[in-house]
């Protein structure tokens, strides 16, 4: 055993059960320094656990079983890593599970079944997932919480079975089994009445496909608290729905106000859009790096991060920019010692399309089998603009072109001038000579582009690695599947053999 | 029944989307204006030297080249119509005025756009974002939108004529056909309809394929007709349905249902009259297109509007189509992968059975239905449980 990347056989972890035989040898240093961050996940796990109210919580919530398996999750994200990116990984993913522990707990003690903090409940607006958080900076005295985030969004990435209950519950109140799982799993998480009922009132958003903004409609009837439906314009790439855009983000502030008696408060919203700002730089460092030969914050390290700070941190949280600061500096570091992301890099690819959840470390594994280098996801390509921190009604526009920039939505909606266009430009702009093209069986405006695509890549020379999944449902297509489309394509087509070859071929399907 | 003297002629127009009443117009150096979806006013694509068509896909068979290039996880609507225009079958149109509305379709004409299957010199298409609310906001920014994206367009390309007066002009004999189409339909609240859902299904479906005012003279006659026409002395159907849904654009999907014993008396679906086919009523005193754009907000009733209080409405509009024409019950369809009918449809038919108390069948549908016999048969299972319930007097409302 060496401490160089590639060392371990990483597929002969996996025997085909929930755990792995042992954890990786990255030599002294590194694995020294993973342990400690395991045992400092542990830490954040047992905190939790001491509060009667999480456990009170966990006996009530079905979905509150898919937590227990954090710390694999978090080792699930950083396999094979070593130097930089290990430490990077765990900057991020030390802070999502320390984030979600403080948002689990807020829930659980507004919810009136468990700690019943009535206050606490009153100063919450309730969001829906994948929505933009940023209307809450000018409400300092408010709490946000995505509703469907706990139960459904992490809970799928934490165990890859994790929702399929609630995709089962909600197909048998009659949704087709052909609409994007995500929706539909958050669907019946409200059929079951598996939400806490908690928050003075709620804004919905027409977010990232037709599906989910139905499935809203449908879950509005089980909340029962005052509602509003902000309904970004599609087209948010034409001059002329800015307009209406800032006029509905009025609205939604006008109706905040109503619902909970506070005042938009300018100072403190310019306040954490600064903040907002800073990490959008910090983010542009990161891009700009992988750029280079030496990218540093990729795959894993960029994508679920980057869905945290841009959408629900929001530049609130100041963990967050403090935690973008240090990766910043890892990276640096990292770029300046010419530290690789994967033993051998062999190409470089965008990850296009929507990546499933139930295999959120698949960019870890492209890196480790292949040498695939996933130096960006459609899913983390969002708006890096400056906002104003001083102009009130630039900042309406701001926000406007905020919540139409949601994650994903801004490439699912928009045109194929975001969908399909934008991935050219992004290979060009990275270097990239490979796309690795994300299938999700139940996106239609991403399947709408299919043929599209083809050809289009056909024509600029790149390779284009189709990889079918299920979005939240492995039943579907399963990690072992995802991966075998990306195997076939590289012996069929390329002729090349993996990295690791025990990467090739390896038993997850019950593992977390 | 006796047949009805221009059916026929209907039916075969529905045969091409490029049919002879088109040709007719285009000939007369009038523009083809393709349409996709109700979210745009349709009288806004009559203006004088336009008229709108409504893209359909008769007679389709295989749909392989749509579904290579849209996967066969979407609509098969919006896939035939690709297909179709890959086959050419569209090549007669002047533009396409498409709506941001429903993904699926605004790929179906992305694809048409960049593939270039439309090629005449000024050929044109036009996005347009529309509203999923019908507030005071959304009517400014939908006004907005029509003005830039499909008036503009019309006269900044073909130079045509988009005054007040042209508008009244438009929704003048856009009412004429309104009016004759809601006349015929009122027929269908009779105890013994005169006219069967198949028959109306023909004259809706004719009256957006086709230049309304080239088909005037026949609704015109045809309602002259139903006048005095009689029904069989017995009835030809055991029970009474409205059908709601997603798009229908063929006839034969109603003759279907029919033809298994349910009379379908009211058309709440997509290229339906209900709503489609009501008259614009104007003022003198506000602009022409503010009123056009509010009124087509208030009838909106497509899935899209996404807010409580346009949910809710959908389900009570159901309810007193159901009252106004005797309906037994309610068909819910929804064309196969389309994302808001499969919502729409799962809380509609739970909303329309639990909370109204109608019998309810909800379903799924291929875009080209024909003789499925499985439509067919749960169509038939459907019909005799409404007679069952009514034997044992359960419905209950």
């Amino acid at each position: 055993m060496s401490t160089a990347m590639g060392s371990e056989r990483l597929g002969n972890f996996y025997t085909g059960g929930k755990t792995r035989t042992r954890r990786e040898w990255r030599g002294l240093k590194d694995t020294w320094y993973d342990y400690t961050r395991w045992l400092f996940i542990w830490k954040t796990m047992i905190k939790f656990a001491t509060n009667p109210n999480n456990v009170r919580g966990m006996f009530r919530y079905r979905w509150m079983a898919n937590y227990l398996v954090a710390p694999d999750f978090v080792d699930r994200h950083t396999e094979g890593l070593r130097g930089p990116q290990l430490r990077i990984a765990h900057q991020e993913f030390d802070l999502i599970v320390e984030h979600m522990c403080d948002t689990i707990s807020t829930l659980f003690k507004a919810d009136p079944l468990i700690g019943n903090d009535e206050r606490l409940s009153k100063s919450i607006v309730v969001f829906d997932e994948n929505m933009m958080s940023h209307i809450m900076n000018g409400f300092p005295n408010l709490r946000m919480i995505c509703i469907e985030i706990p139960p459904i969004y992490t809970s799928s990435t934490m165990c890859q079975d994790g929702v399929l209950h609630y995709i089962d519950v909600s197909q048998s109140y009659g949704i087709p089994g052909d609409v994007c799982p995500m929706p539909s799993a958050e669907l019946g998480v409200a059929i079951e009445d598996d939400y806490p009922h908690i928050g003075a009132c709620m804004v919905q958003c027409n977010t990232t496909c037709d599906g989910s903004l139905m499935a809203n409609g449908l879950e509005a009837r089980r909340f029962k608290i005052p509602t509003f439906q902000l309904a970004v314009p599609i087209r948010h790439t034409q001059d002329s729905v800015q307009e209406y855009a800032a006029d509905e983000v009025k609205n939604a502030v006008r109706f905040i106000e109503e619902q909970t008696g506070e005042r938009f408060d300018w100072d403190n919203y310019f306040k954490c859009m600064d903040i907002f700002n800073q990490e959008t730089k910090q983010m542009l460092e990161w891009l700009d790096l992988s750029r280079s030969p030496y990218p540093q914050v990729i795959g894993n390290n960029v994508a679920l991060y980057r869905d945290a700070t841009y959408q629900v941190a929001g530049g609130r949280d100041a963990r967050f920019l403090e935690a973008d600061e240090e990766i910043t500096r890892l990276a640096v570091e990292g770029y300046k010692a010419k530290a690789l992301c994967a033993p051998e890099v062999r190409h470089r690819a965008i990850l296009w399309g929507v990546q499933a959840q139930y295999y959120t470390a698949f960019p870890l594994w492209l890196q480790n089998c292949w040498g695939i280098l996933p130096l960006i996801d459609m899913l983390s390509l969002t708006s890096t603009r400056i906002f104003s921190i001083d102009d009130r009604d630039q900042a309406m526009l701001d926000m406007a072109h905020l919540y139409q920039n949601m994650t994903m939505r801004n490439r699912s909606n928009g045109g194929y001038e975001v969908g399909v266009n934008d991935l050219w430009r992004f290979c060009e702009s990275f270097k990239a000579d490979m796309v690795i093209m994300y299938e999700h069986i139940g996106c239609k405006a991403m399947a709408g582009y299919h043929g599209i695509f083809e050809e289009q890549a056909r024509e600029r020379g790149i390779k284009m690695v189709w990889v079918t999944h299920g979005l939240m449902d492995p039943r579907a297509a399963s990690r072992k599947d995802m991966r075998n489309d990306v195997s076939r394509y590289m012996h069929t087509v390329l002729g090349e053999e993996a990295l690791d070859a025990s990467l090739e071929d390896f038993d997850d399907s019950n593992a977390w | 029944m006796k047949d009805l003297k221009h059916l026929y002629y209907l039916e075969n127009l529905l045969q091409d989307a490029n049919n002879n009443l088109v040709r007719e117009a285009q000939a007369g150096g009038r523009l083809a204006v393709g349409s996709v979806c109700s979210l745009i006013p349709e009288v806004l694509l009559s203006l004088p030297g336009c008229f709108p068509v409504r893209l359909r896909a008769p007679n389709t068979g295989s749909i392989d080249l749509g579904t290579y290039y849209m996967t066969s996880m979407s609509c098969e609507c919006c896939r035939a119509l690709l297909e179709r225009a890959v086959e050419g079958g569209y090549k007669f149109l002047d533009c396409i005025i498409a709506p941001d509305a429903c993904a699926q379709m605004n790929r179906c004409v992305e694809n048409i756009d960049l593939l270039k299957l439309c090629d005449k010199e000024k050929f044109f298409i036009s996005y347009s974002d529309v509203p999923m609310k019908s507030d005071e906001t959304a009517l400014r920014h939908y006004v907005k939108q029509m003005r830039i994206r499909v008036l503009e367009q019309l006269s900044g390309v073909y130079g045509v004529d988009v005054s007040d007066a042209a508008l009244r002009a438009a929704v003048l004999g856009h009412n004429e056909a309104c009016r004759l189409i809601t006349a015929i339909g009122e027929y269908r609240k009779e105890d013994n309809p005169r006219i069967t859902g198949y028959e109306f299904a023909v004259l809706c479906t004719a009256t957006y394929c086709c230049p309304k005012d080239l088909l005037v003279d026949k609704l015109r006659e045809t309602l002259d007709e139903l006048g005095s026409r009689q029904p069989d002395s017995g009835k030809n159907f055991r029970a009474r349905v409205v059908v709601a849904g997603s798009e229908i654009d063929n006839p034969d999907l109603i003759r279907l249902i029919e033809g298994s014993g349910a009379l379908v008396v009211a058309d709440r679906f997509c290229f339906g009259s209900l709503p489609g086919r009501q008259e614009i009523v104007l003022n003198d005193g506000e602009d022409v297109l503010l009123q056009i754009c509010r009124q087509y907000l208030a009838w909106g009733k497509c899935a899209r509007f996404m807010d409580t209080a346009k949910i809710e409405e959908r389900q009570s509009y159901i309810d007193e189509l159901a009252k106004s024409y005797h309906a037994d019950g309610i068909i819910f369809e929804q064309q196969k992968f389309c994302d808001y009918w499969g919502y729409e449809r799962a809380l509609g038919s739970r909303v329309m059975r639990d909370d109204y108390g109608y019998p309810v069948l909800s379903v799924d549908l291929p875009y080209a239905v024909g003789t499925n016999a499985q439509l067919r048969t749960r169509v038939q299972a459907f019909v005799e449980s409404i007679e069952i319930k009514n034997i044992q007097g359960k419905v209950t409302r």
